[in-house]
């Protein structure tokens, strides 16, 4: 994926942005959103691939900090990974509830149907976006500690050995589950789950 | 480890991109000899490509422009208020955000023998006193108390009679009385204007500026999201450095006044920041006491022990006991 350009993680300045996020300093929002926004717009295209919803789920992602800032503790992990992680999981979510919506729609359609892009592609694009649906569906249900490294990674643009000093974990641990949890993924295309399930239908 | 080992181990951050420069041109050479490696990196690679999906076309190019005004509004704004109350309007922020955390755990007991709710009601007593002085009405109907009542009594009594109260009602109508009148007190001319706010008024005992009492709010509000929050298990940040140090000047000037002028001088300071003399100004400083702002303003609240505190204390040991008892006796909340 592209590079990113973004701040680089800091746990006291994480600590810091939390504290005032809490008592309810809105630069602090706006010094996260700016900060962030790319990483969470990214994610949340690549899992939708609409721009519409992928912005939906950007602003409910900052939402949610803003809201219920509690939700995020500074003492378990950095800010961009937890913003990360909630993204891809709402944009998971938006996809399997819009399949939902879609299946109870048109009863005969195929439950593999992904959601449309704008004008009809061929055939082997539609393919791809159903694989890539179901990789990131797995993403989503993988073990926190693989999620995390995963993310910073592939979305985030990490190598692992950076990964493993923002995780404060061993770099041969960021290592092997980067290993575990693509090793997983492949596993799920070569035996793909129940397709309802796997849509949270 | 054989190079072999070593590469494979590799493959899945090679196929995320997740390699530096060194690390890539070890694989590359290896992938070219080793067929098993080259399959296995094919293999992981296409996974990564599959995740990727195709192409994601017509997007258009969003640079991130300021805050949307939708966002901002998914919490209540914050009353523009002076300075001096700046701190309360934060600490009232704060606890806002907390309490729906608490849907479906009203009930965990916090503090003394109160749940959330029960703490949201007495936090909705301890504003009322401020905000009668400043006109605004009470929301629960009135407590009659004889009038040569000590102020600690009369505050307890009144507490007892809120919660009372509000225990018939719904949590969220407590939190909706509190948040109410947090809002009304923060509307107020006093804490707009720094002028309005000079006047002194004597509230649980003390006599102070009405922008001091703004800060005892804002104190007793944290002390009390503190305690929700460890019932809850969420850690809640202290108020951020402007307003702790507002706070903390508050506290030292109460100590002072407890300690009276006769007590033995103590060199009091917090860590990283101002330092004051404690008791007699007539004698040589006996001893130099130190703690984190925060301790401080927890021994002040009654949440830690003068035993307990962490402290970096030097001279007369009976003084520095003497301070820190003097600041837990303090504590009403």
């Amino acid at each position: 994926m592209e590079s990113t350009g973004e701040v680089p993680s800091n746990p006291a300045a994480d600590e810091e942005l939390h504290r005032r996020l809490v008592y309810g300093d809105e630069s602090a929002l706006a010094e996260v959103y700016a900060a962030y926004l790319p990483l969470v717009r990214r994610i949340a295209v690549r899992v939708t691939r609409t721009p519409g919803a992928a912005e939906d789920v950007a602003q409910e992602v900052f939402a949610q900090l803003w809201s219920r800032p509690y939700a995020y503790d500074p003492g378990r992990g950095t800010l961009r990974t937890w913003l990360s992680l909630l993204a891809h999981r709402r944009a998971v979510d938006w996809v399997r509830g819009e399949a939902r919506h879609r299946k109870h729609a048109h009863a005969d359609d195929d439950a593999l149907r992904t959601v449309p892009e704008p004008g009809p592609g061929p055939d082997e694009t539609v393919v791809d976006r159903e694989r890539s649906l179901l990789l990131h569906s797995a993403l989503a249900e993988l073990p926190e500690p693989q999620r995390e490294v995963v993310h910073l990674a592939y979305f985030a643009g990490r190598t692992y050995r950076q990964a493993a000093v923002e995780l404060g974990i061993p770099e041969g641990t960021a290592k092997s589950r980067l290993r575990t949890a693509l090793r997983s993924l492949a596993e799920t295309l070569a035996d793909p789950p129940d397709p309802a399930r796997a849509r949270g239908a | 480890m054989t190079e072999h080992e070593d590469v494979r181990e590799l493959l899945a951050a090679w196929a995320f991109g997740a390699l530096d420069a060194a690390d890539a041109d070890r694989v590359r050479p290896h992938l070219a000899g080793c067929e098993s490696c080259a399959a296995e990196a094919e293999r992981l690679r296409e996974t990564v490509r599959l995740l990727d999906g195709p192409p994601i076309g017509g997007l258009p190019a969003r640079p991130a422009t300021g805050l949307p005004p939708a966002l901002l509004a998914r919490r209540p704004t914050a009353p523009r208020t002076a300075a001096h109350a700046a701190c309360y309007a934060a600490a009232v922020q704060a606890l806002r955000a907390l309490l729906p955390e608490a849907e479906g755990r009203w009930a965990t007991p916090v503090v003394h023998d109160w749940d959330v709710h029960a703490t949201v009601a007495h936090l909705l007593a301890a504003d009322e006193a401020l905000a009668g002085r400043l006109g605004i009405p009470a929301r629960v109907p009135e407590t009659v108390l004889p009038q040569d009542m000590r102020w600690e009594e009369a505050w307890a009594r009144r507490t007892a009679d809120v919660i009372a109260h509000e225990h018939a009602r719904t949590p969220g109508e407590t939190v909706a009385s509190w948040a109410g009148q947090a809002d009304a007190l923060l509307a107020t001319p006093e804490a707009r204007d720094p002028e309005l706010a000079a006047r002194a008024e004597l509230l649980m005992g003390l006599r102070l500026p009405v922008a001091d009492h703004f800060a005892v709010r804002a104190f007793e509000t944290w002390i009390h999201t503190d305690d929700i929050g460890r019932a809850l298990g969420l850690v809640v940040p202290p108020p951020p450095e402007p307003h702790l140090d507002q706070l903390v000047r508050l506290a030292v000037r109460v100590l002072g006044l407890a300690l009276g002028p006769e007590a033995t001088p103590v060199l009091f300071s917090v860590t990283d920041g101002e330092e004051w003399v404690l008791g007699s100004s007539a004698e040589p400083v006996a001893a130099e006491l130190t703690l984190d702002p925060v301790d401080f303003c927890l021994l002040m609240g009654g949440r830690t022990a003068p035993e307990e505190v962490p402290r970096g204390a030097t001279g007369d040991a009976a003084a520095v006991r003497n301070v820190l008892e003097a600041a837990a006796s303090l504590a009403w909340l």
